[in-house]
């Protein structure tokens, strides 16, 4: 039987990490995640799902 | 410093995966995409400090972030639960969202707003504090719990606490405690107005959502958020909110405890004649609408929005959809959309599906059984197509393709009861209409293919083996004036006695074509729109008599304008113009 495995995000884990160990966090820790997001909203920009019905 | 390795990713586990992509989500699942959404935020404050911390010498704004970091560092140590909540909400996202923004255009963002979030934080808690926030339109705003009223100040305004008593101004002095949202219970507080909060409840389950309309960061909308609501205004959102719980809660339960964990902040917006509703991926929890005009009708957007909301999610933690510049049809928007829109409208209206499955056995008026079957099956419909759309069009992530696998496979499972006649019948032409004003609106064909088809028509050449021309999707190539008949069509079962009502009256001003078709009469229509058509090719007409032709079950080429519509009409848009008189059946024949 196979085992399900979680799916790794491209969002970092920083429920834990208090506002100021987030403040001594060198550039290059979350570079990759930032660089990541940026890049996605450069290519897909911010969807706007607006909707309008007619009534 | 910290370094890497000392983070992981967040992860989704499968099952959540897979309960998603069933089109559904429990509150444990909304849960863990409510804390990927807390750490996203946490990520995007950590761009804006760096951001500010580069700012030398330091501006107010500034400073005021740098204020405002200690302040909320200074909370997160007292409650980090309530700080949690605080950064968690959608203003909070929205405000990130918008810096990044700003910084990535090389332009300021708006760094004063933390402060007013630290200090939203201090009060909350009974922290004592100085520190400046921003006045904007003569409001200090206090983000989640409501705004100080202090006109005449400047730009900046201190504000001061003991921890029991917040100062600001030489006017302002009020307890702490009575900074809160309101909800409807309280009288009122010298200087303040709380966010109005909507605090609802049926059958022991509550849902508590905060109505905004003065952060300026949540007006990100297509239409502006409502700027005043009055106390009747107020009243009548938590009225209408209350009512559609009580639906959600009694009939919808799998949306109605995920909307309640994952909806902080309902936005308001102007009114026009039309319900808009909307919501956007940088304020997860957040929904933007019009007052709907019933409270199936709130209930519905509620679902329609948090599917939305939830995909957003979703897509921020596992991207489903690659770049790509590909459009198509879907069917609940005029204009052709992207590959990831349409799969966040497959997936809203899979939620609709869902919840029009269930009003369709609890309505009791003829009128809404009515209604709730044609919206049932106008909507399930469309699924189908929009995800083989995106199956075949190669632009998912291995992920997408396993999460559109699985949705579109839920969404074909056939529902035990049949939809009847009369709402099967007004279902598919509303949806072949919208197909059929789409095609035209958006297809562009090779001129050089139809006039070789043209030509080969003219000359009496069999269809055979002539090659149609090659077409592709592109932005209102064509004006199609048939508004008014559409709405017609689409208030069969909107508005079953209004329609009943104008089909009898004078329709003149729809022109003789379109009065036959309302009237039921398609025979007429038919005749009336090929009398149009021979003097000019309107697209409008085109689509009028595929609609005639298409309540004529014994005509063989009622496909023909299914598939070839445009094609048709450019056909006779060139033979015209060479002078040939077309009969538009003869040519529609043509691809029998």
């Amino acid at each position: 039987m196979s085992q399900k495995q979680d799916l790794s995000s491209a969002i970092p884990d920083l429920r834990d990490l208090s506002l100021e160990r987030l403040a001594e966090l060198g550039d290059s820790a979350l570079a990759h995640s930032i660089d990541l997001y940026r890049r996605r909203l450069k290519e897909t920009g911010v969807p706007l799902n607006s909707f309008s019905a007619r009534i | 410093m910290i370094t890497t390795h000392a983070l992981s990713d967040h992860a989704l586990s499968d099952d959540a995966f897979m309960e998603l992509a069933s089109g559904a989500g429990d509150r444990a699942v909304v849960g863990q995409l409510r804390e990927a959404q807390l750490s996203k935020h946490l990520m995007l404050l950590h761009v804006v400090a760096k951001a500010a911390d580069g700012v030398d010498p330091p501006s107010p704004a500034t400073a005021a972030f740098r204020a405002g970091y200690q302040l909320l560092t200074e909370a997160q140590t007292v409650d980090p639960a309530a700080v949690a909540r605080l950064l968690g909400l959608p203003h909070i996202g929205s405000w990130a969202h918008d810096c990044l923004a700003r910084l990535d255009k090389g332009s300021a963002p708006d760094f004063g707003y933390l402060a007013a979030v630290a200090a939203a934080a201090a009060v909350q808690l009974g922290i004592r504090f100085e520190i400046d926030i921003p006045v904007r339109n003569g409001r200090a705003q206090l983000p989640g719990l409501g705004c100080l009223e202090v006109a005449d100040q400047g730009e900046w305004i201190t504000l001061s606490s003991d921890g029991e008593r917040l100062r600001a101004g030489r006017d302002v002095d009020v307890e702490c405690a009575r900074l809160v949202p309101d909800d409807g219970s309280g009288g009122t507080v010298p200087y303040w107005r709380g966010t109005p909060l909507a605090r609802v409840e049926a059958d022991g389950q509550t849902w508590e959502v905060l109505l905004e309309t003065t952060d300026k960061h949540l007006d990100r909308y297509t239409l502006p958020m409502l700027a005043a609501m009055t106390a009747a205004d107020i009243a009548t959102w938590r009225h209408r909110i209350q009512s559609a719980w009580e639906l959600l809660v009694r009939h919808h339960e799998w949306a109605a405890g995920p909307i309640a964990d994952g909806v902080t902040v309902i936005v308001p917006l102007v009114q026009r004649s039309d319900l808009d509703s909307a919501a956007s991926p940088a304020a997860f929890g957040a929904i933007a609408t019009s007052m709907p005009p019933s409270p199936v009708s709130m209930a519905e957007t509620l679902i329609h929005e948090f599917q939305h909301i939830k995909l957003g999610g979703l897509m921020d933690m596992l991207p489903l959809v690659e770049p790509s510049g590909e459009k198509a049809y879907a069917p609940w928007r005029e204009d052709p959309r992207p590959m990831g829109g349409l799969l966040q409208g497959a997936y809203a209206f899979a939620g609709i599906v869902r919840f029009w499955n269930v009003q369709r056995h609890i309505e009791t008026e003829p009128d809404d059984v009515l209604r709730a079957n044609v919206l049932y099956e106008r909507w399930r419909s469309t699924i189908e197509p929009a995800t083989g759309t995106l199956l075949e069009k190669a632009s998912l992530t291995p992920n997408g393709v396993r999460f559109v696998t699985a949705f579109r496979e839920r969404e074909q499972r056939p529902d035990s009861t049949a939809v009847p006649a009369e709402a099967m019948q007004v279902a598919q032409e509303v949806a072949l209409d919208d197909w059929l004003t789409w095609q035209l609106r958006h297809t562009k064909l090779d001129a050089t293919g139809v006039a070789n088809l043209a030509i080969a028509f003219q000359d009496g050449k069999p269809l055979g083996d002539q090659v149609l021309p090659e077409a592709w999707v592109e932005d209102d190539i064509r004006k199609i004036d048939s508004v008014a008949r559409s709405r017609l069509i689409n208030m069969r079962y909107r508005e079953p006695q209004r329609y009943q009502r104008l089909s009898a009256a004078d329709l003149s001003e729809l022109g003789a074509a379109d009065a036959h078709l309302i009237r039921g009469n398609a025979s007429a229509a038919v005749a009336a729109y090929r009398e149009g058509l021979a003097a000019e090719p309107d697209p409008a007409a085109w689509i009028g008599l595929a609609l005639a032709i298409n309540r004529l079950p014994a005509m063989p080429s009622r496909p023909v304008f299914t598939i070839h519509l445009p094609l048709l009409f450019e056909m006779h848009v060139r033979l015209v113009a060479k002078g040939i008189s077309v009969n538009p059946l003869d040519l529609a024949a043509w691809f029998e």
